[in-house]
Formats: structure tokens, C-alpha cells, sequence
């Protein structure tokens, strides 16, 4: 049993002895959190919007200031052809056009339906959903004004008034999403530093030869296993409380659960990733192929994680692949802790999930890796 | 008193590949052996067989009068090991390598004081103590690994190839190091592709394609060899060597950089081989007879 300390007695001087080592552990997550805080946002935001008014009234200019007032678009003046939009749509110029036809204002006060068109450039296709989702909140306001308006005056009791919808976000009031996406940077960090290190530690013993001569000692698999795998754990630890320091210096997010909580989940999931490297290190013998393998698990941990795109969005058959991502459970948990401060025992599902899937990898890793050379 | 190290007819393949083909190997007390042969021969599969870490088709290894592959843990705790091209961690300093090995064989921190001590009266490595692995020259780094493996104090030592690619006088060296440890007892099995390094084994065994070709001392196997041998002294061995190629038959020629060696299997004599050199017309500085050596009879015995 004393052996386990000495290997990572061992472990921990050739990984404090690695500068590179102490800035990835210290540096990366700062880094990261800062980039990708700022840079990967799903709001949308400065929507370049040109409008074609044919109706040239009161209520038209009213649509094209009305959208031109709201941080999500960008007014770029008015067009003179539906040919021009699309020139340039086509250019980038532009992301979106709004057309109005001859006779909206008449239409709109005489209580018909006129319609309103809009032309959205596509190919990022989130972006547009949600452009064309705040255009018809927009829309919508006016259209209350107008029938207002119409009836003369606020409406008058027993007239049918409209029903309005009036949303309260709870945990993320102003729906920013990076509230959303820190913590989910927190949860890959965790995958990434675990899962690699783990994976090329054990790799590069074997290319430098040691691994083979570490097998003729009286170490036994799992004391090796282990000297292994509880160092670069606690690395995995302290890259998240680094990432969570980030967290609360850089955009002022602390953690609404217990630290508890969210150590006791980190801990479940790292037996995923733990075994995830052993597993590498057995099929890899140099430290590129470990890092191949490690990545293409990863990766589809990652984006099956429901990091980038929200897991209900999937097709059926991808999300049932997801059950068997353990990412998914930790994103899932990581977010109720730091957003909720939900409890440990509210995630429960989660938490078995994790235990059972890590044990598995880690049970199956360990007995790939042998203490024989074939 | 059971033999260090035994091993019986063993036999492995790869696939379809025979790698070691009914090899007999035995060991005495403080004796240093070596398996002598080219890459490929089969030198690793069998030492990796003796020290446990592959279990072979046929055939056993004993240590120490126990069969390895039903007592891994005490071959394990006993033997010590240098895999090929073992170089140790870089990033740790010589001392703090030679403490690692002494903690995974739980030896108490004051005695592997004391035998870091002897290893460095042995290695001359004192002077290097705080210096990292990874910034020793080479022959400094077989000595580490060598003191390594000597920590817990094995009684038999395993070593494959461990002066590959090391210059020659740490090269020397090292097998002065070796030399010391058997004269103290402890027995010695060590490969090497070097036939330079046979004189200074007790025994040898020649390994060719997974088999033993002959065995013996040094000594014995050389003057074993079965047939005259001349060596022609010349400026340009290869041409002589192409010439001759086309009157004699290929087989009893060996070409070295100092000459040509004429392996005389027909026992025609030297007056014949003149006559043949005069025919050819080739130029040379004499024909003499020679004495074997280990390479005459390694090559004589692949043919």
C-alpha cells in the first residue's frame, strides 16, 4: 500500500517539475474561461437589418425604429428593391431584411391580417431562430398598439383584452447564456486535463521503457493503476478551483450550491475520464496516439454533452445515445449546482449515472491494462 | 542449490512467426552469460520470458528453481531487470531515481542510504547526485539504470542490450561494473548484438532466428571451429570479394573490413587458394592462415 505513495510521490515531482505542466494547470483555465466567457455566446445580438418600405406611413417608419431601438439589431437604413436585399444578404452586408407592403398601416387599423416578410440569411441556422424569435416579439408589441389604437383609446371593460404573456426568468433573470456556458467551460476543463494526462503519463513511461521495468518490481496493477490516476485527479481538482476563481473574478459568477455538492460530482464523473486515459494508454504506445484516442472520445462527449446544443434539440436516436455520456450528467449537474445551488440529493440520477458509467470504464480499462507484455 | 536461472526447450511465436524455437539456457552462481546475436534473433522474447512479462507457448523458465510463469511475484521481488533502451525518468535527479526503485522494493530509507552509497563508489556517480537523468551522457545513464536495478540487492541480474548505442569506453566501463558484480556472486544474464562483448561473458550462447546455434565459452566455441581458415590481407576487400564470388563458392567466403576470410571446407589448402588468387589475377598483400573468431563462427554457423 506504501507503494501507491511513493508512485505518486513520483508523479507529482515530474509534474511540478514541468513548467508547461504548472501553467496548463493554472493558466488554461483563466484562459479559457475568458475567451470563451466572452466569445461563445448564444444571445444574438447586432443583427445588421435593412428595411423595404412600401407603405410609406406612420406605423411603417414605426417598425423600422422599433427594431432599430433594441440592442439584438442593427438599423441600416432603408432599401430600394427586393433585389437589392438580396444582393446584399448575399455580400454580408446585411443579415436580415424586412419588407413592408403597400397598404400595411390601412390593413393593419382596418383590422385585417396584412403580412410582413422577412428575409434572414440562414447559414447559422441558431442565430437565425432566434433573430426571427425576437422580430416577432417586436412585431407582436406593435400589433397591440395598432389594435389599440383602432379601438381609440385604452380598451374599454367587457371588450375582449388581449392576453399577455408576461415571463419571469428564474437563476439567469437577464438570460445570458454565459452564465449558462462558464460553467459548462468548468465541466470540459475537468474532461480535458484528467483524460489527457492520465492517458500520455501512462504512455510515456512505456516509450521511455520504465513502464516495462516498473512491471518487474513487486508493484502490483492496481497500486500501478492507482500511483497513476490520484495524481493527476487532484491536478483535475485544481484546475476547477482555479476555474471557479476565474468564474467569480472574471464575471463576477460564484457558485450558488455547496462546494461539497459540486466536488462529490466532479469526483463520480472523473472515474469516466480517469479510466477514459487508462483505456487510452492501453491501446496507444506513443503519447500521439494516446492524445488521438483520448480526442476522439472527447469529442463526442463534448459536443453529445449538451455544452453547445441543448440535448432535447437532438434527433431521438442521437439522444439516446447521450444516455451513455457521462459529460451530459456532469453538465446537467455542474449547471444546477453553480446556477440553482441545487442539492446534492435533488441530483441523485445524475450522480448514479456517473458512478455506474465511471465504474464500468474504469473496471473494463484496468483489465485491458496487464502486467504482461502479451 | 537450485540453478538462478533455467530454461528449458522454450518456445514462443507471434502469429505464424516462431520467435524462440526449444531454447536451453542455464545460468550458474556468479557467472556472466550472454546471448549473443543479431536484432531479431529472439534475445528479448526470451528475456522478457525469464523475467515474467510473457508467458511462453512451450517449454519453461526456472528462477531460482521456480517455474516463472506460476511464481511472477517472487521472480518479480527477486530479479532485477534493464529492459532494452531503458532511460529512466528524465525529470528526476539521480538520486531521487535511485530512491524511487529503493521505495517500490520497500527498502528502509537508511539502508538505501547506505547502498546508494556503495553504488556510487561503484558508478562514480556521487558528483551527479542533484543532476537530472535526462541531462547524463549516456554511459553515465546505463550506470544510473544499472544502479538502479541494483537497489534491493538481486542476486541475478537480467540486462537486454544494455550497452546499445553507448560509446566505448563507458561501454567498457559497464562491463567492468558487471564483472565486479559477479565476482561478488551475483549472476549475470545479459543479451547483446555486440560479438566484441562475448570475451568478456563467462559463457555464450549464439541466437539466430529464434535458435541457439552453439554454446559454450568463448573460448571453446572458437576453437571448436571446424575447418582451416585463411584471411586474405588486400587494399580493396570488397572488389577481392566480388572476384572471388565467381570461382569459388559464396559460402566459404566472408567478407571483413580488413580482408577477406576463405572458409577452406573443400581442405584444398592454402597452396590451392594461392593458385586460384593467381588465375583471378588479384592483387593482394598475402594469404595467411588464420585464427577463428567468434564472427568466423557465427557466420559459419547461419550459412
Amino acid at each position: 500500500m506504501y507503494r501507491i505513495g511513493y508512485l505518486i510521490q513520483k508523479e507529482f515531482r515530474q509534474i511540478l517539475r514541468e513548467k508547461a505542466f504548472i501553467g496548463l494547470i493554472f493558466g488554461m483555465p483563466f484562459i479559457q474561461i475568458v475567451i470563451l466567457g466572452f466569445a461563445v455566446s448564444t444571445d444574438v445580438r447586432h443583427v445588421s437589418i435593412a428595411f423595404l418600405d412600401r407603405d410609406h406611413s406612420r406605423f411603417s417608419r414605426k417598425i423600422a425604429d422599433a427594431f432599430s431601438v433594441t440592442e439584438s439589431f442593427t438599423g441600416r437604413g432603408a432599401l430600394t428593391s427586393e433585389r437589392q436585399a438580396k444582393e446584399l444578404i448575399d455580400s454580408g452586408v446585411i443579415q436580415a431584411a424586412v419588407v413592408i407592403p403597400p397598404g400595411f398601416e390601412r390593413d393593419l387599423l382596418s383590422g385585417r391580417e396584412p403580412a410582413l416578410q422577412m428575409l434572414i440569411d440562414g447559414v447559422d441556422g441558431n442565430s437565425a431562430g432566434i433573430a426571427l424569435a425576437y422580430a416577432s416579439q417586436i412585431v407582436a408589441r406593435l400589433q397591440q398598439e395598432a389594435a389599440a389604437e383602432a379601438r381609440g383609446g385604452p380598451p374599454s371593460p367587457g371588450a375582449a383584452a388581449p392576453v399577455t404573456l408576461a415571463p419571469r426568468m428564474w437563476y439567469n433573470p437577464e438570460l445570458e447564456s454565459r452564465y449558462n456556458i462558464v460553467p459548462g467551460i468548468i465541466g470540459i476543463l475537468v474532461t480535458m486535463i484528467t483524460a489527457f494526462l492520465t492517458g500520455m503519463a501512462i504512455v510515456r513511461e512505456k516509450e521511455i521503457g520504465t513502464l516495462e521495468q516498473l512491471m518487474v518490481t513487486p508493484i502490483k496493477k492496481h497500486e500501478l493503476i492507482l500511483g497513476k490516476v490520484i495524481p493527476f485527479a487532484v491536478v483535475g481538482f485544481m484546475l476547477m478551483n482555479v476555474g471557479i476563481a476565474a468564474a467569480g473574478l472574471l464575471f463576477g459568477l460564484w457558485m450558488e450550491g455547496s462546494l461539497f455538492s459540486l466536488y462529490l460530482m466532479s469526483l463520480l464523473f472523473m472515474l469516466s475520464t480517469l479510466g477514459l486515459g487508462i483505456f487510452a494508454s492501453t491501446m496507444a504506445r506513443t503519447q500521439q496516439q494516446a492524445m488521438f484516442v483520448t480526442w476522439f472520445f472527447s469529442i463526442f462527449a463534448l459536443l453529445l454533452s449538451g455544452f453547445f446544443i441543448p440535448i432535447e434539440n437532438m434527433p431521438k436516436i442521437i439522444q439516446a445515445v447521450t444516455v451513455i455520456n457521462p459529460l451530459r450528467y456532469f453538465m446537467v449537474a455542474i449547471r444546477e449546482i453553480y446556477l440553482k445551488g441545487t442539492p446534492v440529493l435533488y441530483l441523485w440520477k445524475e450522480a448514479l449515472f456517473m458512478l455506474l458509467f465511471g465504474l464500468t470504464v474504469i473496471i473494463a480499462a484496468s483489465l485491458r491494462f496487464r502486467k504482461r507484455i502479451a | 542449490m537450485d540453478r538462478p536461472i533455467e530454461i528449458k526447450a522454450l518456445s514462443k511465436s507471434y502469429g505464424d512467426t516462431l520467435a524462440v524455437d526449444r531454447v536451453s539456457i542455464t545460468v550458474d552462481k556468479g557467472e556472466i552469460y550472454g546471448l549473443i546475436g543479431p536484432d531479431g534473433a529472439g534475445k528479448t522474447t526470451v528475456i522478457r520470458t525469464l523475467v515474467s512479462l510473457l508467458v511462453p507457448d512451450s517449454g519453461e523458465a526456472l528462477f531460482m528453481g521456480r517455474t516463472v510463469s506460476a511464481y511472477p511475484g517472487f521472480v518479480r521481488s527477486h530479479i532485477g531487470y534493464m529492459p532494452q533502451r531503458f532511460s529512466l525518468y528524465r525529470d528526476l535527479s539521480v538520486e531521487e531515481n535511485l530512491h524511487f526503485f529503493g521505495d517500490l522494493f520497500q527498502i528502509p530509507r537508511d539502508r538505501q542510504r547506505r547502498r546508494m552509497d556503495e553504488l556510487y563508489a561503484f558508478s562514480r556517480l556521487q558528483p551527479f547526485r542533484t543532476r537530472l537523468a535526462g541531462a547524463l551522457s549516456g554511459g553515465m545513464k546505463q550506470k544510473l539504470a544499472l544502479s538502479c536495478m541494483l537497489m534491493h540487492q538481486p542476486e541475478v541480474i537480467v540486462l537486454d542490450e544494455p550497452t546499445f548505442g553507448v560509446d566505448p569506453v563507458s561501454r567498457s566501463e559497464f562491463w567492468g561494473m558487471l564483472a565486479a558484480l559477479s565476482r561478488d556472486g551475483t549472476s549475470v544474464f545479459v543479451s547483446t548484438a555486440y560479438m566484441d562483448e562475448a570475451d568478456l561473458c563467462h559463457r555464450i550462447g549464439l541466437i539466430h532466428h529464434g535458435r541457439i546455434l552453439a554454446q559454450g565459452t568463448p573460448d571453446g566455441l572458437i576453437a571448436g571451429f571446424p575447418w582451416p581458415l585463411y584471411r586474405i590481407d588486400c587494399e580493396n576487400p570488397h572488389h577481392v570479394y566480388t572476384i572471388l564470388s565467381s570461382t569459388l563458392p559464396p559460402d566459404q567466403l566472408q567478407l571483413f573490413g580488413s580482408g577477406v576470410y576463405v572458409v577452406d571446407r573443400g581442405k584444398n589448402g592454402l597452396r590451392s587458394l594461392q593458385r586460384t588468387l593467381r588465375t583471378a589475377k588479384i592483387a593482394c598483400r598475402g594469404i595467411s592462415s588464420a585464427d577463428a573468431t567468434l564472427e568466423n563462427l557465427f557466420l559459419e554457423l547461419i550459412r
